[in-house]
């Protein structure tokens, strides 16, 4: 059983030593100019020259590659074949099959939008690969994020797993009072019904007894919060977030201009 | 100096008819460690949630008469400062855990955090209360990870880091087995060592017998009885009104009905039946049915 829902890998990095604000700042960097770039060849060009670069930066290749072939290849895959043939582009016809008919246009259409997609889960799955947590939270909290959201975030990403875990033993204290969970997918949408009540209601009188919990630890203090994790925020940060801040400007100015 | 004071404390909650307090009168003096036992639906919990300022700034509802710690009135403070004196704990080990934080010490030092004590603070604090409760082997290992005594120890450190000056425990053992029980029952004797004023619910009478200062016994919201554990736990009040109570005190109560126990006082603990039973003469060599 999973005890977190965490995609974090412990490593000594580059990556894992800039602040989480500089790799957040990073990922929305790459998403904004993969989008907005006036170029046809720049998302392929970042995924090539930014994100597996970044992906051995940050010695987690390896994990980044597993989740690429696992998760972001076939959604985008997916996504590719969709647009490709249900996009509505007049053009040069490839080839026609029943009420079919993808043109040069709109596969390259998919192409683009594909590859976009793929620049963007991978740059959120390597600040994810190489950033806690808690220290992204703890970093965005002392930033003014308020810290009820970031409880929020975070506690949900822990105590889903528990959930499902729970999940898991209502059903099988179903099935052993003769509940069938096998058989068409009727009758299995049907055996989810007895485990929605003891789930649901269990779980509101868990978010209440939370709630006690973390009030009687003085959450909702005024005082300003502190933070025992250290989180570093050097000069080299500084620059490399005004550096991408003026890339994604330069961006959208060439945009504009070119068009 | 009593530290908590309850006086003519009535209390109903939201959209309900019957009282979950009526007329509570109750002092705590420094130090003292005071049990409380009672039937369920008798207000136990209801009595630690007003005691930890939760009724009624939580439950909302109607609260009359006066809740008094440390020289402060309940309902003229906000529950954020109050919770800073009057710590609590409860049942279930496993809702007491933030989910917020990814080891023990961090769990720890959660608290710490939301009421802005300084970093190095913080760390003197956790590693204190640690090896006050002996978790200091733990503290690396994801709070999810431990068994339901370990977590509950890891839940009473994290209130003990607040540094409260009563501490409210609401059956912190009632979800234990036998070990996690003794592992829990360990952590609250260090505590009450320490001092610290506790209040504490527990159904089980045998362990409130070698901890409590004094027991209360509670029924349909109100006090029934109140005095030192022997008093009360051998009470043939408790007997007829439902409480749970310890097996030695039943069978040396039936065994008294027969004269078998020969002393003025019922047991409540293990050491006491066999010192008192060691006075019923046995059966003479003589007459074993030669």
């Amino acid at each position: 059983m999973h005890e977190r829902l965490s995609f974090y890998v412990h490593r000594e990095s580059f990556l894992h030593h800039l602040n989480p604000l500089t790799k957040l700042t990073l990922v929305l960097g790459l998403i904004l100019v993969a989008f907005m770039a006036p170029f046809y060849w720049t998302p392929h060009f970042l995924i090539l020259f930014a994100i597996i670069p970044l992906g051995f930066l940050g010695r987690v290749a390896y994990q980044y590659f597993n989740a690429a072939l696992k998760l972001i290849l076939p959604a985008a895959g997916f996504l590719f074949i969709m647009q490709a043939l249900f996009q509505p582009f007049e053009g040069q016809e490839l080839f026609r099959f029943y009420f079919l008919h993808p043109t040069l246009e709109s596969v390259m259409f998919a192409f683009s939008n594909a590859t976009r997609i793929i620049v963007m889960v991978s740059s959120f799955t390597l600040l994810l690969l190489t950033t806690h947590p808690s220290e992204l939270m703890s970093d965005l909290t002392r930033r003014g994020l308020p810290p009820q959201f970031a409880y929020v975030i975070i506690s949900t990403l822990q105590i889903l797993p528990q959930m499902q875990a729970k999940a898991q033993t209502i059903i099988a204290a179903q099935r052993s009072r003769g509940l069938d969970t096998d058989g068409s997918f009727v009758k299995r949408v049907g055996a989810l019904v007895p485990l929605v009540g003891p789930l649901v209601f269990g779980s509101l009188v868990e978010v209440e007894e939370r709630a006690i919990a973390i009030e009687a630890r003085g959450f909702t203090s005024t005082h300003p919060k502190t933070s025992l994790r250290e989180i570093p925020d050097s000069n080299l940060d500084r620059i490399i977030r005004w550096f991408l801040v003026v890339i994604v400007i330069v961006t959208v100015g060439l945009k504009i201009w070119l068009s | 100096m009593a530290i908590v004071n309850l006086q003519n404390v009535t209390y109903k909650y939201p959209l309900t008819e019957s009282l979950a307090l009526n007329n509570i009168n109750l002092q705590v003096n420094e130090g003292e460690f005071v049990a409380i036992v009672g039937p369920n639906g008798a207000g136990k919990s209801t009595l630690c949630y007003t005691l930890a300022g939760f009724v009624p700034h939580f439950f909302k509802g109607e609260l009359t008469g006066m809740v008094e710690v440390a020289g402060v009135e309940s309902q003229k403070s906000k529950l954020h400062e109050w919770v800073l004196n009057v710590g609590l704990a409860f049942q279930n080990p496993f809702n007491q855990i933030s989910g917020a934080k990814y080891t023990v010490y961090e769990e720890l030092a959660f608290g710490l955090e939301n009421i802005g004590i300084p970093r190095d603070e913080i760390k003197i604090r956790v590693e204190d209360a640690m090896s006050l409760t002996g978790i200091r082997d733990l503290a690396d290992r994801s709070p999810y990870s431990l068994s339901g005594g370990q977590q509950q120890r890891v839940a009473l450190t994290s209130i003990l880091v607040m540094q409260p000056k009563v501490l409210v425990l609401d059956e912190p053992t009632s979800q234990m087995d036998p070990i996690g029980t003794r592992e829990v029952f360990g952590v609250i004797r260090q505590m009450a060592h320490r001092g610290l004023t506790v209040i504490l619910v527990e159904h089980k009478v045998e362990w409130i017998a070698n901890f409590a200062d004094r027991v209360v016994a509670l029924k349909d919201g109100s006090i029934l009885l109140e005095g030192t554990p022997s008093e009360v736990l051998t009470s043939d009040l408790l007997a007829e009104n439902g409480f749970g109570i310890s097996r030695y005190t039943s069978v040396a109560r039936k065994a008294k009905a027969q004269g078998l126990w020969k002393k003025e006082r019922l047991p409540v603990t293990l050491d006491e039946a066999v010192e008192g039973f060691a006075l019923t003469p046995g059966p003479s060599p003589e007459g074993r049915g030669e």
